[in-house]
């Protein structure tokens, strides 16, 4: 079972990847939209990256309410709970 | 300027054309969709064929507008469109540019203003037809996706809406995300009406003083190669700001419009 510290560094990874951030700016705090430029097109590509690294399907309305990194850590924590 | 009678009568006969586009949209969704649903095949046999009448039908209303000389048009290249798995993106300055473009594509599927899948005269049609709702979501790119995967052809309009007269274009990110993922063909056609008929902002009624003239152009395939291997973020935002200075280029900051509206 992964804490949620571990999947917070797996969001800063694949973050800093997808969309070629500087790590440092990644914290629970910052904002998706606002602070890196995060839009509902890359939220897209942003969820089919989770579904293929967790295997799992997900809805986009699990993620509705998602506003800050912090947010994402917390909705993907609770889908590999389920 | 024309007399003033034929400028009453242009209004009078914009405001039937928006009747006929009604009462065809009904005619289609409430009748003759369902006696479809009598003739054999699967459900997508059914939505091409839906989508084969709504060409056919858009073709026809395209034939009385200009019939009744509320437009006139010349459209360019028209043959290179309709091809497997081709995305076509088009500039926007007018309610009618996607009536020309899909009246003159066979048989593709759409992405259309998510309003025309609430408005009663609409909502059947663009079901039946199964086009896509331009909302950002999940559902708008994957739909839009497959539909390139599984080899239609697919209509969109980069901007979202219809061109801020007199303002830069902008483009949404969607298309470009949609070429790079799943579009085998990326065809550009390029919109100008002179002057500007129905653009964002201004009620019908208030037609041009001239008879508005459309020149459509298919341009050249863009080649995404350069893109492809790329991650989506990052190769859709070099695509649509690739996309964009290739319309500007084209057309001009504003669009398929520049100046006034004639008067």
């Amino acid at each position: 079972m992964q804490t949620k510290d571990e999947i917070l560094e797996q969001i800063k990874a694949s973050l800093a990847e997808l969309f070629e951030l500087d790590p440092a700016r990644i914290t629970r705090a910052a904002r998706l939209n606002e602070d890196l430029e995060i839009d509902s097109i890359d939220a897209v590509d942003l969820l089919d990256g989770l579904r293929r690294q967790t295997g799992r399907k997900i809805s986009a309305e699990d993620f509705r309410s998602v506003r800050t990194v912090g947010d994402l850590v917390e909705a993907v924590y609770k889908l590999v709970q389920a | 300027m024309e007399k003033r009678q034929t400028y009453l009568w242009r209004i009078f006969v914009t405001g039937a054309c928006f009747t006929l586009f009604g009462l065809g949209g009904l005619i289609l969704g409430v009748l003759v969709f369902p006696a479809t649903l009598l003739l054999p095949g699967g459900p997508e046999r059914r939505r091409a064929r839906m989508r084969g009448l709504v060409q056919r039908a858009l073709r026809l209303f395209v034939w009385v507008m200009s019939g009744v000389r509320v437009i006139s048009y010349e459209f360019h290249g028209s043959e290179r469109l309709g091809r497997p798995g081709q995305l076509i993106i088009a500039n926007h300055p007018t309610l009618v540019d996607v009536v020309l473009i899909v009246a003159f594509t066979p048989a593709p599927c759409c992405v259309v203003k998510a309003a025309m899948f609430r408005n009663p005269f609409t909502r059947r049609v663009v079901r039946a037809a199964g086009y896509i709702s331009n909302s950002p979501t999940d559902e708008m790119i994957h739909g839009a996706a497959a539909a390139l995967r599984s080899g239609d052809s697919l209509v969109m309009f980069p901007e979202g809406t219809r061109t801020r007269p007199g303002q830069p274009m902008q483009f949404a990110r969607g298309a470009a995300n949609i070429a790079v993922q799943a579009a085998d063909v990326l065809t550009p056609v390029y919109v100008r009406c002179e002057p500007l008929l129905l653009p964002k902002f201004e009620p019908w009624y208030r037609v041009p003083p001239r008879r508005p003239h459309y020149t459509l152009e298919v341009g050249e395939d863009i080649d995404l190669s350069a893109y492809r291997g790329v991650p989506s973020p990052r190769a859709s935002r070099l695509l649509n700001a690739r996309l964009l200075e290739h319309f500007t280029a084209r057309l001009g900051a504003s669009g398929g419009y520049n100046g006034n509206r004639g008067n």
